[in-house]
């Protein structure tokens, strides 16, 4: 079964054609980079997965259901790409409401707050106040609400924004770290390094359509990188 | 396991209060209130005796006592507005700073969320009008010896009305900026209740005002019947229906914002 599908997924704003009839699905323990240029509609397909937006066309099916319905999104874990958080209250209090919402409650949320926090590195922190926080440390506490709960689907939109190095090398950890234990990626970036290190398998959105597909082995050709097939396979 | 749609709109609601509570514009609400405390306070404290006013000799505790009624009245309305100034973008702010779709990412449906926002301006908005309303009904029971019943009733109308209009204010901030959905809520209730005491008054009204005196909430017919009962003046409107039309509207108007919300692109 897919973790999540588009089926002839078609969006427009009006006369603009956002996405074309594209046809994606993602296997249940895939991780999948999702590339293209500014404005080739990566967000757009995004916010569809979420049931934040409608499809003009098709369908959109997330774990089997409608993103539209609640339990669509029961195990999801969601990283916007700019990640928008209450700046008045502490990190830890933002993290249990989070926590709750995803179904946690007493010891268990208490031990998986403190588990994400050690995880993103942010235990000494867990007390301050997010709005006093610096972007870096912003990032990881947006990590830390994403992978609550152990989800079963991942949503990752520039993932890296933000981080030093060593804050870029950690969240491939925390990405690998899920994957390994059969979570879904979806990793939304511009950074094709990023990409190419841990993910399975990419698709390549261009101009609102898929450009290309399939397991990076097979879209690289011989002496290529995989920027370059990027470059070929969008300008192509 | 997922948490009930109950617990959801308790733990969000719980946020919203506190966000709500944290907002610069509640400080300018408390200020203004406590001013409009000041106003009651002053007004109802004036020694008895007689007055001349054109000519006649009056009791002034009496004309002051129906001063109080009026600025009672007119506090009821502040307590509405108030809501739907707080609401205005309670709901809207989440959506423009991104929080709301963190949220929303969780299996939490879009009507349990608008919902929660709506109930923590609320909670912030009747709980300054219960405290506005209560104090004045003090002064006019302790100064004036007005009983607490229709003061009681004041505060019903304002709650349902409250309702109403803060979810109102939510929809109209889905298409319209802060200040002009500000101003929406200010002019929609002076208008709503200048109609209705204006139709009360056996004025004719234009066809629009008309229609909007019958089937708009009857906020100012529910004040206006409630001080009757302080002031003994008989009242061409049925005080069963009038509560039954604000209590339609104090369902209908959250309804409506939750389908809309749901229905709308994020």
């Amino acid at each position: 079964m897919s973790a999540f599908a588009w089926s002839g997924v078609t969006k427009a704003f009006g006369d603009q054609i956002a996405l074309a009839a594209i046809d994606l699905a993602v296997p249940e323990g895939a991780t999948l980079g999702l590339l293209g240029p500014n404005g080739a509609g990566k967000t757009t397909a995004l916010r569809l997965l979420l049931g934040f937006a409608r499809p003009s066309r098709g369908t959109v099916r997330l774990c089997g259901l409608d993103p539209q319905d609640p339990a669509a999104r029961d195990g999801l874990g969601y990283l916007p790409e700019r990640v928008a958080l209450p700046a008045r209250i502490p990190v830890r209090r933002m993290l249990e409401l989070h926590g709750q919402l995803a179904g946690l409650t007493g010891r268990d949320l208490r031990a998986e707050v403190d588990t994400v926090l050690e995880q993103t590195g942010i235990a000494d922190r867990a007390r301050d106040v997010i709005g006093e926080l610096s972007k870096g440390l912003t990032q990881r506490v947006g990590f830390a609400q994403a992978l609550l709960g152990r989800p079963r689907v991942l949503l990752l939109d520039e993932p890296t924004s933000g981080l030093d190095p060593l804050g870029i090398r950690d969240a491939r950890d925390w990405i690998v770290a899920a994957k390994e234990r059969g979570c879904t990626v979806l990793v939304c970036s511009h950074v094709l390094s990023e990409v190419e290190q841990v993910c399975d398998r990419i698709a390549i959105l261009s101009r609102g359509r898929i450009a290309a597909q399939g397991e990076i082995g097979e879209l690289v050709e011989a002496g290529e990188t995989l920027e370059d097939a990027f470059v070929r396979l969008v300008r192509g | 396991m997922i948490p009930s749609p109950i617990s959801q709109f308790r733990i969000l609601s719980g946020e919203a209060v506190r966000d709500a509570a944290r907002r610069r514009i509640v400080a300018g609400m408390v200020v203004l209130s406590l001013l409009s405390l000041l106003v009651v306070d002053s007004c109802t404290s004036c020694a008895s005796g007689p007055i001349e006013l054109n000519g006649q000799e009056v009791e002034a505790s009496g004309l002051l006592g129906f001063t109080s009624i009026l600025l009672f009245g007119m506090i009821a309305l502040w307590t509405v507005a108030l809501a739907g100034v707080l609401a205005a973008d309670h709901l809207t702010q989440t959506l423009d700073d991104g929080s709301a779709r963190l949220v929303l990412a969780r299996p939490v449906s879009r009507g349990v969320f608008a919902l929660s926002r709506l109930a923590g301006s609320l909670v912030v908005s009747l709980g300054t009008g219960a405290v506005l309303l209560g104090m004045s009904a003090f002064f006019l029971k302790v100064r004036h010896e007005y009983g607490f019943g229709p003061s009681a009733w004041s505060a019903g109308v304002a709650m349902l009305g409250a309702v109403t209009v803060a979810s109102l204010a939510m929809i109209a901030s889905f298409w319209l900026p802060r200040l002009l959905t500000f101003l929406l809520v200010f002019g929609t209730v002076a208008g709503v209740a200048f109609t209705n005491w204006t139709a009360l008054a056996g004025a004719e009204l234009s066809p629009f005002w008309s229609a909007a005196n019958q089937f708009g909430p009857p906020i100012g017919t529910g004040i206006a019947l409630a001080a009757s009962q302080w002031t003994g003046h008989e009242l061409d409107a049925q005080p069963l229906v009038v509560g039954a039309r604000l209590l339609l509207w104090a369902v209908f108007s959250p309804a409506l914002l939750a389908v809309l919300f749901s229905r709308r692109e994020i």
